[in-house]
């Protein structure tokens, strides 16, 4: 067993010019390079000895990081360095995404959300990562700069595996776009943890739905798990039966078991595989159930 | 006689804390705010990887070659074993390692960066031996045994290590003939229970900074909940005085037992020697806070009760199987007060214990708050329980109806003194509605009613003292000199209220001597068992009527008067007879004049005062029969209303009410707030924590890994209740409730689930998930 | 190791110092600038004894780097009495007894101090959750809860 270390190990800390400049550090020494917004997850990761950064950038101070723009017709951009409370204060991101704003506050503490930052929590793609689901139903782009310039990536692209996301060397993740919200949405995140709030999710379940005249239900629902898998998931079968509808008890129970065993959750201190596979279903149920009512026409 | 008022004691008000100030600015002073300017080294610790091992050979020459290294130090420089009760190790193995954490060798450098270098720079060459993982393995005859050489270490009178065994204490109880009478009873319940390791979790890491100078004399400066007896065992352990050994310890950032004895501050003091002259700082970080100073000990408890058709208990025999871990501090005295409560607070006319403290390769287990109960009351009210549900009978009426009353006879044959526990048990039923049944928030939930009754006993050695000083300053305010320590309990302020009162001076008028400093501070045997404010209070009373009597004889003298018809009021002495008034300001200390100028008479004052209880009895070996086996027992009750989620297995408690026989509250606000913080730590180990150790090795070290109760997880209502049924020996009659206020808990909150959803679970703690699968397991909720 | 030199206002105080980058906010206060009412619980983020107000947000001391404060303003339990004046949060943790070991306790009050200058009427259920960093093994948190409804302007109910 390899115990934390008592103060963080030695680096040196860059304030960056450019993102070209943060580019061409990456690429060149990408072994020795870390690019951080809060920290909160890469200075946990140095003290317990993960990882030994020599070069830590503070990549939050470049232009665009922090900042947050809303527009009806192009949607809600997020600078990679925003952090969680200022993304659940937002004004207009309470109005058109609460889902975020529940993601966001489901995090920790509120003086780490103070640091810990959107763009964090998806670069360090752990599979419990709060913000992920919630991003993955919204069809989120994230916006990463490399030497070439910008490039455009899926979120549902982007988790590889635990600890390892899409970006390529010398990239970094800059913005997040999310389009405009479908016309009469509601969306919930439901987090399950060993205590009351802010323990890391057993599980997390991201569920959202809306009219849409395309489906044969009459409604579009999207579903999004975390802490199930190796990676945040979409459970794209259960999304498919409501979409198909009729939407009924039945329905919402039969999208709660597909969603319950599109999991392969993991055996870890905070629970087992199966306890996290039973409350999947529990969660996706409530979350249907919750969002069904919500958004029903004349219901 | 003249009439004159009334001046309100502070005894039984809502005084306010006496270290809030410090506590609100900043100002309070812990061991790791103290400063020591450049000489400082700091230390950092080699601990074993392995559960159990012989350690072949240690390679430090890489370690001292590193620039900033000062020295290194291993088992090699320990001679001596160091233990409370049972001296069974070396502050640095030697030989042999029993833990993974186990501390290997010491490296002393520059800076903890340096210090931590060094330690990686360090080559041990182990060889692995079979590890004990579990108590009930450790007494199979064929286990691997841990301490080989068992019989050579000293130990106290009281303990009785088994050599040739893993079993550092056996403790006996045998009264009545509990065989003979299972046979009369209608009902008989046998069931085991397990205790998981748990950690005490104060929020400040332990810290302990030794120097040593040239002529080999130490000081200590540490977290301490126990300053006078860690002088005393270094001083032991090194074969010198105790007066060559200083320890100081300012405010203690909580304890909760895990800061008393001796844990990691003997590293500190091996660490200093080799480095005389610098003072030396190691600091524990939280991960290793959680399993290289002390754990709650594992327990698994056989519990068999018998009780007759009409409901009164007539036998119970308990076998006590304690997880101690590599080493017993305080296991082996945990061991035996497990033995002589075995019954908890009812009254059995059979009754059959073995209680043993069984080594194995797991982190030290030590005090925790409530030494033993809360880990045996977990399994004894949940079987009297269910007793009382196989005879259909109320569960509060069946515990009234056994319950433990003055003049009892306990279990180990002694005579149970006055005590409030019937009017815990009613007044804690009533706050919650006990008769009244709930209806859930939800379709899915359900409601739950629970109680469970507790004793405790301050476990100590029989002759555990305490003493004190009053010191009077020019302006007649008044340093009071203890040796108890104020760990968050408010003892310091409960020690002003005694002194006030007896004095009869303003509580302003003092003030604490701190930090405490066993070369000035009077000598306390330990903070701990929740005894200050009866033993440290009655010393403090007693040095107040010292003071008090030199004052009025003083001026009676003067006065030319009876001392008997004076009197000290918010600081003036005046005469009941004459009606004369004297300040207390310059008498205190310049004396007073004679009247015809030929001179002075007396002098600064000092009082001083001491108590020791002198009663306690020994108790046979093989009956644990005695007439006195403790100072007394404070008794107490909680009940819980929960609801549960059958969908997830939450627990959602939303009243605990918590009642106890404190004697006398001499501060019913921080009483109170003794039991509200009982409640949630009680709650917090009873829904979420387990030290997870898989194959000796902790798991989930750390705050994330190992949740304690947040904010958001306190019960919706806490009502606590204050039962005064006074202590004969205590001051104002008061006795301790520091501990007592989370032993209950976890079997109260048992309870309740087992009422809320008709299962039970006998294995802490009771995780959502826990409770879920055993309602699946069940077949869903009725 | 490059060292930085910065400046950052503490407590109302304009300080420059050199810190190396891996000197963490919590060291720069409590060891450089003696500023020991900030406590080290953890070094990771977990209990929140090391809160201060960094630009009159609560940040974890021990997860900032002192670099990162360049510029910024620093608030810490030493420097929130004004004019001699304890705030009203202090005064109330002392009122209601909510203080123990008090180990927990000064992050306690800056947590509670940054809830009620963003909220100044919290409900009960708005302080609990803000205060949900702030471990506290002594006090059952009850006490802490009702003195900062006590401190809140107008001390809202849920
Ligand atoms: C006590 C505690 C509790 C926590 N609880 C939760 C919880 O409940 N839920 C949860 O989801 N998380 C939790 N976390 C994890 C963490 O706080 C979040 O993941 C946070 O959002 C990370 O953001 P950050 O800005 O601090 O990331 P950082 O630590 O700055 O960075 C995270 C990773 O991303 C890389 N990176 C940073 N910026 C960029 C960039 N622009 N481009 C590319 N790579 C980049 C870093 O090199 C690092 O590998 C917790 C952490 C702690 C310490
Ligand atoms: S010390 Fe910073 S959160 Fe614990
Ligand atoms: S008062 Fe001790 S941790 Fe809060």
């Amino acid at each position: 067993m390899i115990l934390p270390l008592p103060d963080l190990p030695s680096f040196d800390y860059i304030r960056p010019k450019s993102y070209q400049q943060v580019s061409e550090l990456l690429h060149q020494q990408s072994e020795d390079v870390r690019p951080f917004m809060g920290g909160t997850d890469l200075f946990v990761q140095m003290r317990d000895q993960i990882i030994a950064p020599k070069i830590l950038v503070d990549v939050k101070l470049l232009p665009g990081m922090i900042s947050i723009e809303y527009d009806h017709e192009v949607g809600l951009h997020l600078g990679a360095a925003v952090n969680l409370n200022a993304i659940a204060k937002h004004p207009e991101v309470i109005e058109y995404y609460p889902l975020l704003v529940e993601a966001a506050n489901s995090v920790a503490s509120y003086q780490l959300r103070n640091r810990a930052t959107i763009g964090g929590n998806l670069c360090n793609a752990s599979p419990a990562a709060d913000m992920a689901p919630s991003l993955l139903i919204l069809e989120a782009k994230l916006i990463a700069v490399g030497l070439n310039g910008e490039r455009v990536i899926p979120v549902n692209e982007f988790f590889r595996a635990p600890g390892e996301n899409a970006l390529e060397r010398g990239e970094l993740l800059k913005r997040i776009e999310i389009k405009p919200p479908p016309e009469g949405w509601f969306g919930k995140y439901l987090k399950l943890g060993r205590n009351a709030e802010g323990d890391l999710a057993i599980a997390g379940v991201a569920v959202l739905g809306f009219p849409d005249q395309t489906a044969e239900s009459g409604y579009r629902f999207r579903i999004a798990l975390s802490s199930v898998a190796p990676t945040p998931i979409q459970a794209l079968k259960a999304e498919e039966i409501l979409n198909q509808g009729p939407i009924s008890e039945e329905s919402i129970e039969a999208a709660a078991i597909t969603s319950r065993d599109a999991c392969q959750p993991i055996d870890d201190v905070r629970a087992s595989g199966n306890y996290r596979k039973a409350m999947v279903e529990v969660l996706i149920r409530r979350g249907l159930e919750e969002v069904w009512s919500a958004i029903q026409v004349g219901g | 006689m003249t009439e004159h008022h009334e001046v309100p004691s502070p005894i039984g008000e809502k005084v306010k804390r006496v270290d809030a100030l410090d506590k609100v600015t900043g100002e309070a002073v812990f061991a790791d705010d103290l400063k020591f300017g450049s000489d400082l080294l700091h230390g950092r610790v080699v601990r074993s990887v392995h559960p159990h091992a012989l350690i072949k050979g240690i390679d430090s020459s890489k370690a001292l070659t590193l620039p900033g290294v000062k020295a290194v130090v291993t088992g090699e420089d320990t001679t001596n074993r160091i233990g409370l009760y049972l001296k069974d190790r070396y502050t640095f193995c030697r030989d042999r390692v029993r833990y993974v954490g186990d501390p290997v060798a010491g490296v002393i450098a520059t800076s903890v960066e340096i210090a931590e270098t060094g330690c990686d720079l360090i080559d041990i060459e182990y060889q692995f031996l079979e590890p004990v993982l579990d108590p009930l393995q450790g007494i199979q005859e064929r286990a691997p045994l841990i301490h080989p050489d068992l019989g050579e270490y000293p130990v106290a009178d009281f303990i009785f290590p088994k050599p040739g065994t893993n079993i550092s204490n056996h403790f006996k109880v045998r009264k009545g003939d509990v065989e003979a009478a299972w046979s009369n009873c209608e009902v008989i319940i046998e069931k085991s229970f397990h205790v998981p390791h748990i950690q005490h979790a104060p929020i400040e890491p332990h810290v302990a900074v030794a120097q040593v100078d040239h002529t080999g004399r130490i000081t200590l400066w540490g977290s301490s909940q126990s300053p006078f007896a860690q002088r005393n065992l270094i001083a032991e352990s090194l074969g010198i005085s105790q007066r060559d050994v200083r320890v100081i310890s300012p405010y203690v950032g909580g304890g909760f037992g895990s800061k008393a004895g001796v844990s990691m501050e003997a590293l500190a003091v091996v660490m200093a020697q080799a480095v005389p002259g610098h003072p030396v700082k190691v600091r524990l970080t939280r991960e290793e806070e959680f399993f290289c100073a002390f754990v709650r000990q594992g327990l698994v408890a056989k519990i068999k009760v018998g009780a007759t058709k009409d409901g009164k208990l007539l036998a119970m025999k308990t076998e006590y199987y304690w997880d101690a871990g590599a080493y017993t501090e305080y296991g082996v005295n945990i061991t035996r007060a497990a033995g002589y409560s075995s019954t908890g607070p009812y009254e059995i006319p059979n009754v059959w214990c073995d209680s043993y403290c069984v080594y194995t390769n797991h982190p030290v287990g030590g005090p925790m708050r409530g030494f033993g109960m809360p880990e045996i009351h977990w399994g004894i009210e949940q079987v009297m329980d269910m007793v009382a549900e196989e005879l259909q009978m109320d569960k509060v009426d069946f515990r009234l109806l056994n319950c433990l009353r003055a003049g009892s006879i306990t279990a180990t044959g002694s005579e149970m003194h006055p005590t409030g526990l019937t009017e815990c048990i009613t007044q804690s039923a009533q706050a919650i509605q006990w008769s009244t049944e709930e209806t859930a928030s939800a379709p899915h939930k359900r409601r739950g009613k629970g109680i469970a009754i507790m004793w405790k006993a301050p476990a100590m050695p029989p002759n555990a003292g305490s003493s004190a000083w009053i010191r009077f300053n020019e302006d007649a305010t008044i340093s009071i000199g203890i040796g108890g320590q104020e760990l968050g309990q408010g003892s310091h302020t409960v020690a002003t209220q005694m002194a006030a009162a007896t004095l009869g001076v303003p509580m302003e008028w003092i003030h604490i001597s701190g930090p405490i400093d066993t070369e000035y501070s009077p000598y306390e045997w330990q903070t701990v068992a929740s005894r200050l404010t009866w033993s440290m209070g009655n010393a403090i009373v007693e040095a107040a009527k010292d003071a008090r009597g030199q004052i009025l004889d003083l001026v009676a003298e003067h006065w030319g008067e009876d001392s008997q018809n004076l009197d000290i009021k918010e600081g003036l002495v005046i005469s009941y007879r004459s009606e004369q008034t004297l300040p207390l300001q310059n008498l205190v200390v310049y004396g007073l004049p004679k009247a015809d100028g030929s001179g002075w008479r007396g002098g600064p004052i000092i009082g001083h005062g001491n108590f020791m209880p002198t009663y306690v009895t020994s108790l046979d070996y093989e009956t644990g029969q005695g007439e006195r086996a403790v100072v007394h027992f404070t008794t107490g009750c909680q009940a819980v209303d929960l609801e549960v989620d059958t969908e997830t297995g939450q627990i959602t408690l939303l009243r605990v009410a918590s009642a106890f026989d404190v004697g006398k509250a001499i501060n019913p606000d921080q009483v109170r707030a003794q039991m509200e913080g009982g409640v949630v730590q009680g709650a917090s180990t009873t829904l979420f924590e387990h030290l997870k150790l898989e194959d000796g090795v902790p798991v989930n070290p750390s705050f994330v890994d190992y949740r304690i109760a947040s904010s958001v997880d306190a019960p919706a209502e806490i009502i606590p209740i204050i039962v005064e049924v006074p202590q004969d020996d205590g001051p104002w009659g008061a006795r301790g409730i520091g501990e007592h206020s989370m032993v209950p808990t976890a079997p109260a909150i048992a309870n309740a689930l087992a009422d809320a959803l008709n299962l039970r679970i006998l294995d802490l703690p009771l995780t959502a998930e826990k409770v879920f699968f055993a309602l699946q397991e069940k077949g869903g909720a009725t | 190791m490059a060292k930085h030199i910065i400046s950052l206002t503490v407590n109302g105080v304009r300080e420059y110092v050199e810190v190396p980058s891996n000197m963490t906010l919590l060291t720069l206060l409590r060891e450089r600038l003696g500023l020991t009412g900030t406590k080290d619980g953890c070094s990771a983020g977990e209990c929140g004894a090391c809160t201060v107000l960094m630009n009159f947000e609560p940040v974890n001391a021990c997860l900032t780097l002192a670099v990162e404060a360049e510029d910024a303003v620093i608030l810490t339990v030493e420097g929130l009495p004004q004019d001699g004046r304890l705030d009203p949060v202090q005064q109330a943790i002392i009122d209601h007894g909510a203080t123990q070991c008090g180990f927990c306790t000064p992050g306690v009050i800056l947590s509670a101090r940054a809830l009620l200058d963003r909220n100044p009427s919290p409900s009960e259920w708005e302080i609990k959750d803000a205060l949900r960093g702030n471990l506290c093994r002594c006090t059952g948190y009850t006490r802490i809860i009702r003195a900062i409804q006590d401190a809140a302007v107008g001390g809202a109910d849920d």
